[in-house]
């Protein structure tokens, strides 16, 4: 439990998580209300991270339920070992035979193996998937619910009962309440619009791309060995280049691979060859690396003109409402 | 300070936010616990709890200051820091040159002694100047000034302090303790203008909320209105909505294709299912019939379809997902593909640069020559399982339909269809070439609002139909 809205900034830059003060509420207020947070932003801003930052701070496990296209009840939830019901069937029909020795009638044995059902539907039996280990486990945990906007409206549905009670219903056993309230994170791309009754439950959380400045911290702290005028340089290009109409803009954890390539490959400066060489580390579509290219020879002599804080000519800057 | 939440929460109401109950008793409970000490945290709270969607967060941040501004920083007190015998000199000196006017006792009161105006003042000023009758967002400039003009703040004011430093100057008051005395008194003007304007965007957002205490969004009602009578505003409003309308119809789709229980038999599903059976398969498992359409879309880009035309394609490519493979094409006089458009920007962007660069009205819509031209040049967009979708009025100019070409597509394609705005009465009218189209569909849609259209794009997505 925290006690204060510093002390969550702390904790997670402990874990090397530079929160924004908005962040850092967020999770305080997640904590006391006991609420779930629904994360949205563009990708690789650290939606992810920011629950693995979470999980160590508060020092809970981190349950993680990655969610796609066709997930279900029996993959997010629990299944029955089929298998090894079989198993112990085989095993136990010595013992099963010895129970039913001095039955008389066939309804008689069966009412026999009915008392016994309990034994083949019993949580031995049962695979705990991260839901229902979320709920169930001994410590308390955190949840990650991953991408939610990839699962399936129903899928999304069965969530909300589980986030609202924290508790399910397994039909053989009897409804299992969470032994301690689960943190819960959700995440989601905004690839679609998610219900408004999920959103309810939620507290709202939007991670934009960061400023230069908490860029720059970050990279510095996750990429020590870079030099930092070299980081600066990479991450002002970095914004740059979000600040260009591409198809896919380069993410926090792609800035991170850059400035992890260029420690590698030993740049001195980001000249026109080595970003030749890495620019795909950056860009992930072809047009957009052609575009790149075609905006960036506009500089001659290279990124070091791309320092002064002139009027960007006709290079729209990133907006992220755009197209709303 | 409940109150105020409770006449923020209305005022984001009334600008469109939705905000549920649960939703506002969130927000107290978090600032209960956040405290209002900290206006930074206070904020986060409030908005973590009632802002879910990230464009809102714009009319948050307008209306914030509002309802927990502080109504703008306090007056500086300009005797503060002044000696005891300069502070007599400045009393004296007002007196000697005001004696008792009335005129701008107040203004007085704010500038030179630094009394911050209180809420029954500044509502006094307000009515005077007119505030409570106004609910426009516009007008907040111009009242502010107009208060200011009320309480004072003129030519006359301004020649008043002039005078009032000369003197105090005479008196004997320091160089130095007339500098600063000048700086307050120019800063105290300042805050007194941030005030004033804050109460009056205060008392406009208050009247709206009151005013207008639903939602004032008229979905259903716009969802419904024909194209042609919809106002620029209306389809902006329109356009925020078709992400929502989308993730509807995705559900639906999604629902349907759930159900799809024909086709190959999934192996692996079945064994598993069965185990509990001891492996004799009693339930059979399908493997999820995603056939999800192929796409052609022809749409009519003149002036009386384009609206419909520019739904038309923010839905379908909100729905990518759902769709196998889109392609887009577009006419007035010729046919144009845009496919290339799609590829290279977000839909949205996509969907506004194709609109700009085909203006309508240069043109006469020639659809006979379109359809013959895209036959000619684009027919390998089409193929058995490609369903071609026509969207527009079917007014040819008295031009040859080219029934020939739309025969030579029906063949080809797995479905034809025709998505029309106008009212079925109006088919086959003055140039109207529809009831010759007709025959040749396998269904026609009226999609004269925007509703229908959902509805038609819908029915696209049903595998059995």
């Amino acid at each position: 439990m925290f006690e204060s809205i510093s002390q969550v900034r702390d904790a997670l830059a402990k874990q090397q998580y530079i929160a924004t003060d908005e962040i850092a509420t967020v999770v305080y207020l997640a904590d006391k209300l006991q609420k779930p947070i629904l994360v949205e932003g563009p990708a690789g801003v650290g939606k992810t991270e920011l629950a693995k930052a979470w999980a160590c701070a508060v020092q809970r496990e981190l349950i993680r339920l990655q969610c796609y296209e066709g997930l279900d009840e029996t993959k997010a939830l629990y299944e029955w070992e089929y298998a090894k019901q079989m198993l112990y069937t085989q095993l136990l029909r010595d013992k099963l035979s010895t129970i039913l020795q001095d039955t008389r009638s066939l309804a008689d044995a069966a009412d026999r193996v009915a008392q016994e059902e309990d034994v083949f539907f019993s949580q031995r039996f049962l695979l705990p998937r991260p839901l229902l280990r979320a709920l169930t486990c001994d410590d308390p945990s955190l949840l990650l619910i991953d991408e939610i906007d990839r699962a399936d409206a129903e899928f999304e549905a069965f969530l909300l009962e589980v986030l609202s009670d924290f508790q399910v219903t397994v039909p053989e056993l009897g409804t299992i309440r969470a032994k301690h309230m689960p943190l819960v994170l959700l995440t989601s791309n905004n690839t679609r619009e998610l219900s408004e009754a999920l959103k309810r439950r939620c507290l709202y959380l939007h991670i934009d791309y960061p400023t230069v400045q908490a860029e720059l911290s970050i990279v510095r702290m996750r990429v020590p060995d870079l030099s930092p005028q070299l980081a600066k340089q990479a991450v002002e290009f970095v914004q740059r280049l979000r600040g260009m109409e591409l198809k896919k803009y380069p993410s926090v954890s792609e800035t991170l691979d850059w400035a992890r390539a260029l420690v590698m490959l030993n740049a001195k400066s980001i000249d026109e060859k080595v970003l030749e060489n890495t620019l795909t580390i950056l860009l992930k579509y072809e047009q957009d690396v052609q575009r790149a290219k075609r905006v960036l020879g506009e500089f001659k002599g290279g990124i070091g003109d791309m320092d002064d804080d002139e009027p960007r000519g006709n290079l729209p800057r990133y907006n992220p409402r755009r197209g709303r | 300070m409940d109150q105020r939440i409770v006449e923020f929460i209305a005022a984001l109401r009334a600008a469109g936010v939705r905000v549920s109950l649960a939703e506002s008793a969130d927000a107290f409970r978090a600032t209960e616990v956040m405290g209002v000490l900290e206006r930074n945290w206070f904020k986060s709270a409030l908005r973590t709890t009632l802002i879910k969607e990230e464009p809102d967060q714009e009319v948050f941040e307008k209306l914030f200051p509002y309802y927990f501004g502080s109504g703008g920083p306090p007056l500086l007190n300009p005797t503060e820091g002044m000696s005891p015998e300069d502070a007599d000199l400045l009393k004296d000196a007002l007196r000697a040159l005001l004696g008792d006017n009335e005129r701008l006792k107040d203004l007085l009161k704010y500038i030179m002694q630094g009394l911050n105006p209180s809420q029954a003042e500044l509502d006094e000023m307000g009515r005077r100047a007119g505030v409570p009758l106004s609910r426009q967002d516009y007008q907040q400039q111009w009242l502010a000034r107009r208060m200011m003009r009320q309480l004072g703040m003129d030519q006359e004011f301004q020649e008043l302090v002039r005078q009032l430093m000369e003197r105090l100057r005479e008196m004997g008051m320091s160089d130095e303790a007339l500098r600063e005395l000048a700086a307050r008194i120019r800063a105290n003007e300042g805050i007194l203008q941030e005030q004033i304007e804050n109460y009056v965007g205060q008392q406009i957002a208050r009247q709206q909320a009151e005013q207008n205490p639903r939602q004032p969004f008229e979905g259903p009602d716009l969802m419904h209105r024909k194209f042609q009578n919809l106002s620029e505003s209306d389809i902006q409003e329109l356009r925020h909505q078709v992400r929502r309308l989308a993730a509807r119809l995705r559900s639906r789709a999604a629902l349907r294709m759930k159900k799809g229980k024909r086709g190959t038999l999934d192996a692996k599903k079945t064994i598993r299912t069965n185990l509990r059976n001891g492996g004799v398969p009693l339930e059979l498992k399908h493997k999820i019939h995603h056939q999800k359409p192929k796409l052609v879309i022809i749409c009519d880009v003149s002036t009386s379809v384009r609206p419909v035309a520019e739904f038309m394609l923010r839905l379908v490519y909100e729905l990518q997902d759902q769709i196998a493979k889109a392609r887009p094409f577009i006419f007035i006089d010729d046919i144009t593909d845009i496919g290339a458009a799609f590829q290279q920007y977000r839909p949205e962007v996509a969907v506004e640069m194709v609109l700009a660069a085909n203006p309508a009205g240069y043109y006469n819509t020639n659809l006979g020559y379109s359809l013959a031209h895209f036959t000619q040049d684009y027919f390998d967009a089409v193929d058995h399982r490609t369903t071609v979708i026509i969207l527009g009025d079917g007014r040819n100019n008295y031009l040859n339909p080219r029934l020939d070409a739309v025969e030579e597509i029906k063949k080809r394609a797995r479905k034809i269809l025709w998505f029309n705005n106008e009212d079925p009465r109006l088919w086959g009218t003055g140039d109207s070439d529809m009831l010759e189209y007709l025959p040749y569909f396998d269904s026609v849609h009226e999609v004269s609002n925007l509703a229908q259209l959902a509805e038609a794009i819908d029915k696209l997505f049903d595998i059995y139909a």
